[in-house]
């Protein structure tokens, strides 16, 4: 039972991990930009089936290097043609702008591939177990938690120690007095999306051997980033890490206890958080508001 | 009666009223029926977009728990006779929602109000999905049948078009009356200018949580009726895509300009779904991509393009 427990906690914390790498993206843009980002999972799925596909050609390094510049790569142009045009209008321009985007890109990955579930497997460096006392844990599993906090922790670094992240956080709180002090904002928004699109892509290529790759996949990352950037505060990344290792670690552990709320069971928490901390937890005044 | 000839809506209620009779569309009186039910949704959900500028994305959570409600009224407490009230109920129940929500998010802006909505809105459509005991989870609420009202046999789908219609032409005369009215005057105020509102005195907050309360009321109605309609309710109704068709059939029509925008907005949307859906299995591609498109080239509407010229 404690084995079952500790493997789960760490499920759960993996799960957490791979959320806030893929909210995070979703949070920046929101704060830089002001826009509801409903393509953002599809990001994610691009990255998974773009590495499941080239992996079959060009082998497991290459591929992992090439999905991610791909996934930036459409990202940039997304921005650049469609998403910049509803900039400081109406808020659901942007929502519904990114929802038809999402649904088309997941219609054609049907088409493509047909709504089937694709299975991967791990690489072969970590298809082993890893094993302390009677305790049994897929490599693979530890792995991608490392990965996704690498991923976490650069972005961590970018966003604090250097001018750029400093810009952005500004650009957050108040983005006309930062294009009004000369930086150039468009250029940073493009910026914030393509990296939010990259990890987002990256997320999608370690997760993909975990959870099988599926049309809807793209969708279904998307709620949990919703519910993380309201619980952890818009735009932070220690909230964004802190919320994905709630949401995490509560539905992974809800399986063994209520296994058919697990769903809601994110929400409840968001509800709780929001009425106490309506930024969140590490929320600061932000341009949403 | 210049001014009663001049009124659209009197068009609009005479074209409906012979619909049955048209060659060809009068066989599926079923798409009559879905229309008229589409015009109340989108008429109510206008009352919170194009009258006071809330971004709601949680519309669909409204209709789709009118329909529930109705649907467990009907079956629980009417005992299988009953059809006035339980529409009533479902509809209460969407508005008793939306007030709830309102209220807690009335005093949030823009985006953060929009996010809000979204993610309330899908805890709903959790519960309705997992609460298999109340809701019937993923198989969804059958065996709701039509029976008669006021002696006239329900079941009928003619009848019930008429009942529709009647329901339909209430609902948007009482919008309409809500929109021009004094508090759909300060509603555009809040809209035009927030912070101006507030400062000439009027209490924003509250504006903003009565409007989503009432429009959450006549989404349950469209929901209600719906469920009578398909004589079911699935959760599916509930999801955020149902939300989404709502935002685009107004914004496609033209609701931020014109009161009568999502009725043309909702008469071509529901059309052209229904007839990509039958030609061809992939049809999202094309819905998706529209949903694009309608924003970029046409950000207001049909009705914004003849308010232009």
């Amino acid at each position: 039972m404690e084995s079952l427990i500790l493997s789960l906690l760490l499920n759960g914390i993996g799960l957490g991990l791979v959320y806030a790498a893929v909210a995070i993206g979703f949070s920046l843009v929101l704060g830089v930009s002001g826009v509801i980002n409903f393509s953002h999972g599809i990001m994610y799925a691009m990255g998974a089936y773009f590495f499941w596909v080239l992996q079959g050609h060009i082998g497991f390094w290459p591929s992992v290097a090439i999905t991610p510049l791909l996934v930036a790569m459409i990202g940039f142009v997304i921005e650049r043609v469609l998403i910049r045009r509803v900039y400081g209008q109406d808020p659901l321009f942007g929502l519904v702008i990114t929802l038809g985007f999402a649904m088309a890109v997941e219609e054609l990955i049907r088409i493509t591939f047909g709504s089937a579930a694709y299975s991967i497997s791990a690489p072969s460096f970590a298809k082993g177990v890893f094993s302390f006392g009677d305790f049994i844990y897929p490599e693979y599993r530890l792995f991608i938690s490392v990965v996704a906090a690498a991923m976490l922790a650069t972005l961590w670094l970018l966003m604090e120690k250097t001018n750029f992240g400093a810009v952005v956080k500004a650009g957050m709180f108040n983005s006309e007095m930062v294009g009004a002090l000369g930086n150039n904002l468009p250029l940073l928004r493009t910026i914030v999306f393509v990296i939010g699109a990259t990890l987002a892509g990256l997320s999608g290529i370690i997760a993909a051997p975990i959870w099988s790759i599926k049309s809807q996949m793209g969708t279904l990352i998307l709620m949990p980033s919703f519910v993380i950037v309201l619980m952890g505060g818009l735009g932070s990344i220690p909230g964004t890490i802190l919320g994905g290792i709630l949401v995490g670690v509560s539905t992974s552990l809800a399986t063994l206890i209520i296994p058919r709320f697990v769903d809601i069971i994110p929400y409840m928490m968001m509800a709780f958080i929001i009425y106490f901390r309506p930024r969140g937890i590490f929320g600061e005044q932000n341009i949403v508001e | 009666m210049k001014k009663i000839l001049k009124d659209p809506y009197l068009w609009i209620f005479l074209i409906f009223l012979c619909y049955p009779l048209y060659p060809y569309l009068g066989d599926y009186i079923s798409l009559g029926t879905e229309l008229l039910i589409w015009f109340i949704f989108t008429l109510s959900f206008n009352l919170c977009l194009g009258y006071t500028g809330l971004p709601s994305f949680g519309h669909g959570a409204f209709y789709g728990l009118g329909a529930y409600g109705t649907a467990l009224t009907f079956l629980h407490l009417y005992n299988k006779d009953g059809f006035f009230v339980p529409i009533i109920l479902g509809a209460l129940i969407g508005g008793l929602f939306a007030g709830g929500l309102g209220y807690l998010i009335r005093n949030k802006k823009g985006v953060y109000f929009a996010m809000l909505t979204v993610a309330f809105t899908q805890v709903l459509y959790f519960i309705c999905w997992r609460w298999d005991e109340v809701t019937g989870g993923e198989a969804g609420i059958k065996g709701i049948v039509r029976s008669s009202f006021l002696g006239i046999d329900m079941g009928n789908s003619y009848n019930f078009y008429y009942f529709v219609f009647i329901a339909f032409v209430l609902c948007a005369l009482v919008i309409r009356r809500i929109a021009e009215s004094s508090f759909g005057k300060s509603l555009q105020a809040i809209k035009q200018n927030p912070i101006r509102a507030e400062a000439l005195g009027y209490n924003t907050g509250f504006y903003k949580f009565a409007v989503y309360t009432i429009s959450g009321f006549f989404a349950g109605l469209a929901g209600g009726l719906y469920c009578f309609l398909t004589q079911s309710a699935f959760a599916s109704v509930l999801d955020w895509s149902k939300s989404g068709d709502v935002v685009i059939a107004t914004l496609l029509g033209g609701g931020t300009v014109s009161f009568y925008g999502p009725l043309v907005g909702s008469l071509i949307f529901v059309v052209a779904q229904e007839l990509l859906s039958a030609f061809w299995e992939h049809w999202m591609l094309l819905y998706g991509l529209s949903f694009v498109i309608i924003i970029l080239v046409l950000p207001t509407g049909l009705m914004g393009i003849l308010k232009r010229k």
